[in-house]
């Protein structure tokens, strides 16, 4: 990894965790939120997700509106007052929350504390829990995608593998340019939609010359853009959010 | 000539925003230590750089001088080799006499001396004032005897390197010798034969530089 | 002369895009830059700490800009090198076309310079009837194309071996087609050697001008930067007033990291410090030597701390290297002298908001440029503060860059708000989600530029607070 991230002291196993779904989940990918409820509370964790939460702010931030996300960041953070993690299923979010809101909510006291609350949901299974997943699933192969902030903010590619690796049953394979961005990027993706296209064109094709089934990611951003890109190309290939992908891999049967 | 408004101006600006400023309070400046290698293990790194970059490295001694440049540039075809008389090694160099026809850097470059220095002067050879061996580097300090065209304009440079005067890397150098005391008109620091890349990422030797670079590292 | 504005970047970024042969030849290029790159940096550790030394050395070398400026102007005027200052690019075209002039120069021998580049020092020299012929193989290539350079470190990249062979059938007599690379180089050399011969002056640019000696420093391959240098009488250096550093000590670091970011090279063939013109008795080198300095816009960018950041710059070219949007859409289609993400940042600042708002926007903000940069530019973070420049008010204050408010648009600036008061009360985001959800059969098919090549994604039927509501109420959740 060539910009390590920063390394951070992690916490034992809490008793409780907040869930951050994200506004892209939330009307959209529920069944991801589900999951990674369910996921974690098989861990004995009581996962509370609070009804006030909306979204991290990225997208006016993004934009340079920042009074706007400021506004909106704000907001969000007095939604998790217990001193317990926050746990995002996002590596986008979750490094907005972690890494950008030291500086966008700097007058706010006590703004770093809850930055250190925050993890990206395979880091939290990695490091926190350490967690020891059991493959109950068919042999299979899949390729795994990570968004950019996930990769470079909280190094979420390395606990994705990790926690792939951990499944006997699954064959990662990497695709070529595995690294290269997709071409999200949000609003990017609507105000130069001719660049966007052309990366996640590529994308697809590095994906599809992998022959899966499905690719794995923590990032329904990435997720919406590569998918709406393979089901414009009338291509079967889909991802799969890595909660629920190793939800389905550990139980093997949802309904157990 | 000098804007002494346009200076005057950028100055202000620049000044008004660090006016003040503590410089005590910069962050440490920490280099990353390299480890140490012994003079032998040196050697090789500056010899295995210099043939990866194309450079032919031949080890010999003051003594067999003559002998090998007259060698390689009868393989070359070369009947001529540019030198500056009273340059570091001219007497050595001055023991080709008979083999080779040698010319003399006696001249200004300027006019017609100038276009016989580009169409005439098929090879040189030069001195070297130390080398580096964490690059495969060759330093040379152009003089009055041996000027800066000489290790430029013929498309064959030979230089002759004094195993003696190796370091481990630039920084080690500088400081060694106190450069900041006082540089000279010219220095430069040469890593192999000129070239390019810049069709379609195709390596090419003798862009605009000598084409071949010679190396004489004498060790015995 | 082929003309490329930055105001069409949208069309410009249309026009390389479907250009297959284009989009072959940058990315096989990158490809080839980043391997080098990588293989140049092996120790994870020794690339860690020389980057973190490399940022510290260029903030310090800011932080004393204004000192080290004057203490490099004193030393190089002590060695015999003239200096001159210049806050924009007509005051720089006409200090080198007076020096030209005095000297009665007709011919200009040119080494690779950006910053002449960002100034059109060749067009002005033309127009003064003085012929300014680029020596660097990749400029000239890109010279008799009419065209300007693509790339800050490979300027004809965007050509192919064939593309440049049937270019020197065209411009060089006698030539008969060859697309091998030897060959080509070859005959380039030829016809420039006799231009080196000749030329009345050398302009090159300056890779670290260092204070305390009074030494410019350049790096490059060829040996054309030490022909423009040494051979013709007069020899005029330009370069931006960020270039300057302290000391020799601040070079190795430096130069080490340049070099291997650029092209994945331990050093390159050849480190040129020039420190004085000829001096009597000395029989070649240039009897006069002058140093430009030029502002054009960093001075602006030097006074904010956090765009200052834009000028530790050492201009390897890696980030555009690892830029997934300018493998994509080439060097041409920025329009800009500098492309891919420092020319996004850097632009801003020499010609304004205005004309470049597209630019700072055109990114999906990855990060892979501020992974791979030497000197630890922040760029994302500085793409992200140009975005909010570009957007804010026209009138509000401070006026930081130049062209604020340029991107503005009022529709999109009133969507914000609206987005921001919908997502600060649960109450109004929970009520629209749920809206959303329920009517999404009324979600248009059509979704812009998003449904060109992608399908419009589909709400849920319900979201994941009713869904979790719901289960909280049925007292489901375990």
């Amino acid at each position: 990894m060539e910009n390590s991230v920063n390394i951070r002291q992690y916490p034992h196993k809490p008793a409780q965790v907040y869930l951050y779904g994200t506004c892209l989940v939330d009307s959209f990918y529920p069944q991801s939120g589900l999951d990674a409820i369910e996921l974690l509370t098989k861990q004995d964790i009581e996962v509370i997700y609070p009804q006030g939460q909306t979204c991290c702010g990225q997208p006016a931030y993004n934009s340079g509106y920042q009074d706007q996300a400021k506004a909106v960041a704000l907001h969000q953070i007095k939604q998790f007052e217990l001193d317990i993690p926050i746990v995002v299923i996002s590596g986008s979010c979750g490094g907005m929350m972690r890494h950008h809101y030291p500086a966008l909510l700097a007058d706010e006291p006590g703004i770093q504390a809850f930055c250190d609350r925050i993890y990206e949901f395979s880091e939290f299974l990695v490091h926190v829990l350490n967690i020891q997943l059991f493959d109950s699933g068919n042999k299979e192969r899949v390729a795994l995608h990570t968004s950019c902030a996930a990769r470079r903010e909280m190094g979420a590619h390395e606990t994705s593998k990790k926690l792939l690796e951990q499944l006997s049953n699954v064959e990662l394979v990497e695709h070529q340019y595995e690294s290269e961005c997709c071409g999200f990027g949000g609003t990017f993706a609507v105000k130069h939609g001719d660049i966007s296209v052309a990366m996640v064109e590529d994308k697809t094709k590095h994906l599809l010359a992998e022959d899966t089934v499905r690719y794995i990611s923590g990032d329904w951003g990435c997720m919406m853009n590569i998918d709406g890109a393979l089901a414009h190309q009338k291509q079967p290939l889909r991802g799969e959010h890595i909660a629920s992908f190793l939800l389905d891999r550990s139980v093997g049967d949802k309904g157990e | 000539m000098t804007n002494q408004s346009a200076r005057n101006n950028i100055l202000a600006k620049l000044k008004s925003q660090v006016a003040g400023a503590d410089y005590d309070k910069l962050p440490k400046e920490t280099g990353f230590e390299y480890p140490k290698l012994s003079r032998e293990q040196q050697l090789e790194q500056f010899v295995g750089h210099l043939e990866s970059n194309h450079a032919q490295v031949v080890k010999t001694s003051k003594a067999q001088i003559a002998e090998v440049v007259a060698r390689e540039l009868k393989s070359l075809g070369i009947d001529r080799l540019l030198y500056g008389k009273s340059g570091q090694y001219s007497e050595e160099i001055q023991a080709l006499k008979g083999s080779v026809t040698l010319q003399e850097f006696d001249f200004v470059v300027e006019s017609q001396a100038k276009q016989n220095l580009f169409d005439n002067t098929p090879a040189a050879i030069t001195g070297a004032h130390s080398a580096i061996a964490a690059t495969g580097t060759i330093v040379l300090w152009p003089t009055v005897e041996e000027p800066r065209t000489l290790s430029l304009v013929p498309p064959v440079h030979f230089v002759i390197v004094d195993a003696e005067q190796l370091y481990a890397n630039f920084a080690l150098l500088m400081n060694e010798q106190q450069w900041h005391n006082k540089m000279p008109t010219n220095v430069v620091l040469i890593s192999g034969p000129s070239k390019t890349a810049d069709i379609q990422q195709t390596l090419a030797y003798g862009a605009h530089g000598p084409e071949k670079l010679v190396v004489l590292l004498l060790v015995g | 002369m082929l003309v490329i504005k930055v105001s069409e970047f949208i069309k410009n970024v249309k026009r390389d895009l479907n250009d297959p042969q284009l989009r072959e030849n940058f990315r096989g290029a990158m490809d080839y830059l980043m391997d080098k790159r990588q293989a140049a940096f092996t120790d994870v550790d020794e690339w860690a700490t020389l980057k973190e030394q490399c940022k510290r050395i260029k903030q310090r070398c800011l932080l004393k800009l204004p000192h080290l400026l004057e203490q490099l102007e004193e030393n190089l005027q002590r060695n015999g090198i003239e200096v001159h200052w210049a806050e924009t690019t007509e005051q720089a075209n006409e200090i080198i076309a007076k020096l030209i002039a005095k000297e009665h120069g007709k011919s200009v021998v040119k080494g690779k310079s950006m910053v002449s580049e960002e100034v059109a020092l060749n067009d002005h020299l033309e127009q003064q009837g003085v012929e300014c012929l680029e020596t660097d193989m990749g400029e000239y290539i890109v010279q008799l194309a009419k065209e300007h350079p693509s790339h800050i470190i490979m300027p004809a990249i965007h050509q192919n071996k064939s593309q440049i062979g049937k270019l020197f059938v065209q411009h060089i007599d006698g030539f008969d087609y060859s697309s091998d690379v030897d060959t080509l180089i070859k005959a380039g050399r030829n016809v420039l050697r006799d231009k080196f011969c000749q030329a009345d002056v050398g302009v090159t640019g300056v890779n670290f001008a260092v204070a305390e000696t009074g030494t410019l420093c350049l790096v490059e391959n060829e040996g054309n930067g030490r022909m423009c240098s040494t051979v013709p009488d007069l020899h005029i250096a330009i370069t931006g007033i960020e270039k300057v550093i302290e000391k020799l000590d601040d070079v190795p670091p430096l130069l080490s990291l340049l070099t291997r970011s650029a092209t994945g090279q331990a050093i390159s063939t050849y480190f040129n410090m020039i420190t004085h013109p000829r001096q009597p008795g000395e029989k070649d080198g240039p009897k006069a030597v002058h140093l430009v300095l030029l502002d054009n816009g960093r001075s602006q960018a030097f006074a904010d701390e956090e765009l200052r950041q834009t000028l530790q710059c050492i201009r390897c070219g890696a980030c555009m290297n690892h830029c997934p949007v300018y493998t994509r859409i080439g060097g041409h289609a920025y329009g800009t002298v500098y492309p891919g993400p420092i020319g996004k940042i850097a632009t801003p600042h020499m010609l304004g908001l205005e004309a470049t708002n597209e630019l700072p926007s055109a990114s999906s903000l990855c990060g892979a440029c501020e992974e791979v940069c030497p000197v630890g530019i922040p760029i994302p973070k500085l793409l992200l503060r140009l975005r909010k420049e570009s957007v804010k008010p026209r009138a509000d204050m401070p006026q930081t860059v130049k062209g604020q408010g340029g991107g503005r648009k009022p529709v999109e600036a009133l969507i914000w708000q609206l987005w921001a008061l919908v997502h600060k009360s649960p109450w109004l985001y929970r009520w629209s989600t749920k809206l959303l959800t329920r009517l999404s059969w009324l979600m248009p098919k059509n979704l812009g530029p998003w449904t060109t090549a992608r399908t419009a994604p589909k709400p849920a039927a319900k979201t994941l607070h009713e869904l979790i509501g719901e289960n909280e109420k049925q007292g489901k959740r375990k």
